[in-house]
This record gives C-alpha cells, sequence and structure tokens, in this order.
C-alpha cells in the first residue's frame, strides 16, 4: 500500500516530539515548532492537542511518556523494493554507494518496464569513470560549500581556467544532463557539467564572493484555442512553469507562464510546436521571435 | 465543517482535485458546485494546508480562482509528495503503532501476542485516566497488517508464535541518492518516504523540465509495476476523454512509457478480450486491481518491443497479430553555416528513424511509423528551415501546411513578407 499512514507527515512528527520528549524537551512551545516545521499548516490544531488530552496515549499532559526508545520503524517491503529498483539505474553509480540489505529483494520496477521515449539521446555519459570522479568532486563541494577549479573549452575554441563555488546541481530530464549552477564566477553562472576537464577541489586560500546569480524572468501570455484537445496539451505541456490561466470564452483561454528569460528561444520552438492553437499575445520579443521564425518558412517554398 | 480533517482516507478524490488546480486552474467554485460545493471547500481547504505559498487565488469575472503554481526549477522536491504523506488513522491506529515498535525496538527482541497485550496495558497505558484497551484480536491484526508491510516478522517457536521487527538496510549516506531518484525515478514518492526518515535533508539538487504531476498517479503506477514484475492481468478503471462514464477494462500491462516534453504517462497494455494492443493514459486510469498470472507477458512483450521501433510517440493502431500499415515520413530542412546545432537537435531528438546529409546545407528526416501525426509537433519546432515534406499519410501533411497557412494569417505573416 503506497498510501499508508506509515508514511504520514503526522506518524512522522509524532515520532520527531517523543524523541524531543526522550532527549529531555519538554516546553510546548518546543515541541510544537516541531509541528511547524514537519507537517501541514493546519496540523498544529490536531498533533499536539491530540498528545496532550490523551487522546493518543503516547505522552502524558506533563509532556512525559512511557517510551523509551527513539521511535524508529524498518524498512516497508515497499520502500526496500523501490531502493532495489534504483539500485538497477545506471545513474547510481554517479554517488559511490553501495545499497547493501536488499539481497532477496524483488525490484518494484526494472529498466524494462517503462521507457522514456522522448529524451534526448545525447544525454551525460553516466557511465565513464571520469565524469563520475568529477560529479564527485563537484557533490561534495557543494556539501562543503567549497572552491572547485576546472578547464572548459568555450563556444571560440579557447580552454578556459575557472575557479568557482558550485551551489547546485541541476538536473534536466528531458536533456538527461546534469549542469553546475556556481557562484563567485563572473563569465559564467552554469555550465553542464559534460564539458568540464580536469576539475579538482581547489585548494588554495583565494577567497570567492558573490553569490549564485539571480535569474532574469519574462512573462509570457499565450491564447490558447482547445482545438484537437490543444488546452489539456498546453496546460499539461507548460505545467512546470508558475502559471495562471484564464477562460475567455467557451474554447479560448488566456495563459501567462514565468519563465527565465534565457530559456526564450527553448520557449519560441515550444509554442510552435503547438501550431495554431497557441499564439504568443506577449512579450514582444517572444513574439517577434515567433514571427521571425514564420517569415523565414514563409520565404522557402515547402514542397 | 466540524467534521473536517486535513488528513484523508482515500486518495482518488484529492488526485482529481489535484490536477484540476494544478494543470488547469482557471475553474471558479461555482463549476464544482455542481458536485459538491461542501467538498470543493474542503479539498481546497486541505490542499491550502498542505502546499501553503503553492496555492494561489485570483478573482475574475466568473468567481474566485484557486489554483497551483509552482516553479519546478524552484523546488528542491516536490511539493505534490506531501498529498500522499495525509492518510488518515484512528487513535488507535497510532497509539499502537509507537508502542509496539517500543517493545520491539530492535529485531533481538519478539513477543508473542499475548506477552504484547500484557506488556501494553501494565507498561504504557496503565499511566492514562482513561487508559485505552487493546485485546488480542486487535493487536493481532495490526501485527499481521505490519507484518504484510515488512516492518515485522512472524516466526514459530514450537506452538507460539512470536513477533519481532524486520531488519532494515543501512541507509547511512543515502541522502543524496534519495533525492535525486526521488524525483528522477518512477514513484520517487516512495524515495521521499524514506528521505523523511532521515537525519539531515539533502538540497543539492534542482530539477529543470521537471513534470510534478506524475507524482500524483504514483499509486496507479506502482500497482501496474507490480502487475508487470508478476506477470498479471489486470482489471482498471479508465477515464476516457470520449466516453462519460468510466470504463472497467482487463488488460496485460506491458510497459509504461513516460513522456519528458509533454508531462504524460501512458500505459501499454493488451487487451486479451479483443486481441489489441492499446495505450492509456495513467492519469484515467485508477482502481487497478491484480488479478490472475498470464503466460503470455513474454511473448507479448516481445511483440511490443518489435513495435516500439515504428512509435514516435504512444499510438499504436495495431489490431491483434496482423501486419500494420505503417505511415511513412520525410522532411527536409536547410541548415546555415553556422547551425551545426540545427543538425545536431535533429540528431539527438529523433526517436526512430534516420537523418541523411543530402549536400553541405541539407538535411533530410525519414521514418516508418504507426501513427504519422505524432510527428508533427515535433516537426513544427524546425518552422523557419522546412524545405520539403513527404507525408504518405497526406491528410497529415495537408493538415500540417493548413495549420502554418493559418499561423501566417495569425501574425500577419503574409503582410510583413510583403512590405
Amino acid at each position: 500500500m503506497i498510501f499508508s499512514e506509515l508514511y504520514s507527515a503526522y506518524y512522522n512528527t509524532v515520532a520527531a516530539i517523543i524523541a524531543r520528549i526522550l532527549d529531555g524537551e519538554h516546553s510546548e512551545r518546543e515541541l510544537q515548532s516541531i509541528v511547524t516545521e514537519r507537517a501541514f499548516g493546519e496540523s498544529a490544531l490536531t498533533i499536539l492537542p491530540s498528545l496532550k488530552s490523551e487522546k493518543w496515549q503516547l505522552v502524558h499532559a506533563d509532556m512525559t511518556t512511557a517510551l523509551t526508545h527513539r521511535p524508529t520503524m524498518p524498512l516497508t517491503t515497499l520502500q526496500k523494493q523501490w531502493l532495489k529498483a534504483i539500485s538497477l539505474d545506471p545513474r547510481i553509480k554517479l554517488f559511490g554507494v553501495s545499497l547493501t540489505g536488499l539481497d532477496g529483494v524483488d525490484p518494484l520496477f526494472t529498466p524494462e518496464d517503462y521507457y522514456v521515449y522522448d529524451q534526448y539521446s545525447d544525454g551525460d555519459p553516466f557511465e565513464d569513470e571520469e565524469y563520475i570522479r568529477q560529479f564527485r568532486v563537484i557533490l561534495t563541494a557543494i556539501k562543503r560549500h567549497s572552491q572547485i577549479k576546472f578547464e572548459m573549452v568555450n563556444r571560440k575554441g579557447n580552454t578556459m581556467f575557472v575557479r568557482c563555488r558550485p551551489v547546485r546541481l541541476e538536473y534536466s530530464e528531458k536533456d538527461d544532463k546534469f549542469r553546475v549552477v556556481t557562484a563567485g564566477w563572473r563569465s559564467v553562472a552554469t555550465v553542464n557539467l559534460a564539458k568540464i576537464q580536469r576539475c579538482t577541489h581547489y585548494l588554495g586560500e583565494k577567497i570567492l564572493v558573490g553569490e549564485e546569480r539571480e535569474t532574469q524572468y519574462d512573462t509570457a501570455t499565450l491564447r490558447v484555442v482547445d482545438e484537437r484537445n490543444a488546452l489539456e496539451r498546453v496546460m499539461l505541456h507548460f505545467a512546470h512553469f508558475e502559471k495562471q490561466a484564464e477562460r475567455l470564452d467557451e474554447n479560448t483561454y488566456l495563459l501567462q507562464i514565468k519563465y527565465a528569460h534565457d530559456d526564450e528561444p527553448e520557449l519560441v520552438i515550444r509554442v510552435l510546436s503547438f501550431g495554431p492553437m497557441v499564439e504568443v499575445l506577449e512579450s514582444a520579443s517572444l513574439r517577434r521571435a515567433v514571427c521571425d521564425k514564420l517569415i523565414a518558412q514563409r520565404k522557402r517554398a515547402l514542397r | 465543517m466540524s467534521n473536517y480533517s486535513e488528513l484523508v482516507k482515500n486518495f482518488e478524490r484529492i488526485r482529481a482535485y489535484m490536477r484540476e488546480f494544478y494543470v488547469y486552474g482557471f475553474k471558479s467554485r461555482e463549476d464544482y458546485d455542481k458536485k459538491s460545493a461542501r467538498s470543493y471547500d474542503d479539498e481546497r481547504r486541505r490542499m491550502e494546508s498542505w502546499l501553503g505559498d503553492h496555492m494561489r487565488f485570483v478573482r475574475t469575472a466568473e468567481g474566485k480562482n484557486v489554483f497551483i503554481s509552482i516553479d519546478s526549477r524552484a523546488v528542491g522536491h516536490n511539493p505534490f509528495f506531501k498529498a500522499w504523506k495525509t492518510k488518515s488513522f484512528t487513535d488507535g491506529d497510532v497509539t499502537l503503532h509507537f508502542i509496539l515498535f517500543d517493545i520491539l525496538h530492535e529485531p533481538s527482541v519478539r513477543r508473542t501476542v499475548a506477552e504484547l497485550v500484557q506488556e501494553i496495558d501494565e507498561r504504557y497505558l496503565a499511566g492514562f485516566e482513561g487508559p485505552m484497551m487493546f485485546d488480542e484480536s486487535t493487536v493481532r491484526k495490526k501485527l499481521k497488517e505490519y507484518c504484510e508491510a515488512g516492518i515485522l516478522e512472524a516466526e514459530r517457536d514450537g506452538r507460539k508464535m512470536y513477533y519481532r521487527r524486520a531488519e532494515s538496510p543501512d541507509l547511512l549516506a543515502l541522502d543524496e541518492v534519495l533525492h535525486y531518484f526521488s524525483e528522477a525515478a518512477p514513484c520517487g514518492v516512495i524515495g521521499s518516504y524514506i528521505l523523511d526518515k532521515q537525519e539531515k535533508s539533502s538540497d543539492v539538487f534542482t530539477f529543470k523540465h521537471h513534470y510534478m504531476t506524475g507524482a500524483i498517479d504514483s499509486g496507479v503506477l506502482a500497482a501496474l509495476f507490480r502487475a508487470m514484475r508478476e506477470m498479471r492481468v489486470v482489471t482498471a478503471t479508465n477515464v476516457s476523454r470520449r466516453r462519460e462514464t468510466p470504463q472497467r477494462h482487463r488488460l496485460i500491462p506491458l510497459r509504461v512509457l513516460i513522456s519528458v516534453q509533454s508531462g504524460r504517462q501512458h500505459l501499454i497494455a493488451y487487451l486479451p478480450e479483443y486481441n489489441h494492443f492499446q495505450s492509456y493514459r495513467v492519469d484515467y486510469l485508477s482502481d487497478v486491481t491484480l488479478e490472475e498470472v498470464t503466460p503470455r507477458f513474454e511473448e507479448l512483450r516481445a511483440e511490443l518491443d518489435r513495435m516500439q521501433k515504428y512509435m514516435w510517440g504512444v499510438g499504436i493502431t495495431r489490431n491483434g497479430w496482423r501486419e500494420p500499415n505503417l505511415e511513412h515520413v520525410d522532411f527536409t530542412v536547410k541548415v546555415e553555416d553556422y547551425e551545426d546545432y540545427i543538425v545536431r537537435r535533429l540528431e539527438r531528438e529523433k526517436r526512430i528513424g534516420r537523418v541523411e546529409r543530402l549536400d553541405e546545407h541539407t538535411y533530410r528526416f525519414s521514418a516508418d511509423v504507426y501513427d504519422s501525426s505524432e510527428l508533427i509537433p515535433w516537426v513544427r519546432t524546425f518552422i523557419c528551415r522546412i524545405v520539403e515534406m513527404h507525408w504518405s499519410n497526406r491528410e497529415i501533411e495537408r493538415r500540417f501546411k493548413r495549420d502554418l497557412a493559418q499561423m501566417y494569417r495569425m501574425y500577419g505573416i503574409d503582410e510583413e513578407v510583403e512590405r
């Protein structure tokens, strides 16, 4: 059963509360902060009152407990099966960990049971030893908030020597690639991990100033005509953006999406893919980019 | 509202509301009123409680719209996982759970049902003013449930049955593994369940082009995977946009096809009663029940492997074992001197078929597929450089050209070109 109270935020919160009580914490305010941190918006109205009123007979009114061990629960079969399934994924090698204790466990799924049919075929070489080594250097540096240095060849074919602080790794399922988001590197904010060479920890004493560069956002306003099930396709396609939709009439809708300015070329072709069912109304630059593509196409004598 | 709780017993209803609020988000309360205003209010309140700042409100001429808006790049952990952590339980469930695991605090400790009942009463509940009473059958039922979940083990010793906690794998140093795969692997919510038990959370990863809606279909997906692993027939309810009422279908699940560009997941299945392969939207399926083991699973999956060579997306126009009618597709693009990336795009984005270099500036893609209409959105992404196209399904080709003409009119392109 995937939907079970065993995995519920309430059970996890109660476990954390009991652990804190066993550590000697009896202040209601402190315990309430666990609820705020781990459960939902209205959980404060239920969890601690249920414990205090002895509705859930685990804690006495004076915030003491008869339990003697920090609450823990073994992994369920479902959790073990999922772990077994990811142990079969080639990307697990990136992390250099071995998932032990899963002998005799059947995987929940295998790579044969699903297929990502529209992922680009030039994804990162997840099983390449040098790629794995660099991935781990970067991962460690992110966790330590430390610097790395590496080389990369830029668009002009020149080798660049870079020192920066990696902030996080961004993975794109569509591209099947990792990008390193950096701080303290003036010319570039992100770089494809596969383009990095000779990456090592920087052990020098030079300090880097600067935080991760702020993303510049634009808003696109799209007019969607609901023909050939376009509405559903458009809404799902753009679901991963911050967005807002409005119905204009029976089959026309207005969709506003907030997108990173740097991603505009990608957004242009994504909009084009919907043909006449989607029209860009704003921004002017996005509409211009779509028009330019159409003008160029119009000038071709398509046979 | 007096019986309102932010927890729920049945996930199915919340699944439907979450999709409406997240994917569409333009419906006002009045649109839902047709079904039940009370239900709408409760589900909306629950989602506000779970998702907090991701819930948005806007007032329109039609009324107040509530919707979910999330930039998947800005959140490292899928907020929809929270919905899976809202299962309701009784006061007895939660009390018994923590006491049982306090008694059975390590795998070497074992107890019989009678011993557990006595210890629960005397050691844990006696100190309360109105102590709960757990009889043997209640405790036995809970133990059975936990054995089925794999968190307890039962062992017979002579005439007595003992219960102990199951061994658990060592999860040290798995934070990043769990974080990454809970977002990037199917049924990631299960990884998120494990991550919840870790001391510290990982925030080293973020995700671009991340379709988070799939998370709410994890229950259906897990059931389908189980059926495939056990090579079973299932019955499932399918809501089709072509039919008013949901239908129960008996089918053999063969593979889940996941799209990372459209946010959709499909099941490819075989319908034994109709001798027919069919694709189903996973988000339209519910109530998956596992039935008997089928001896035909491997043969059918091998057939699907063969068929996938002709599938651009999920379209299978296959009735039984007759040879299918394949549709031929080719189109030619012009690439300028500085546009090598277009050739790379063709190569990396083509899923089947081949790319030929006709001359220094001209490249042709060609393929034979079951359903050539599935290629249209991709071909449109090459608008501005398409010079030739040949579709054996002439109607699809004509539609492409009609659509292009309509786009010219929509953006006033003819006037601009003539100017």
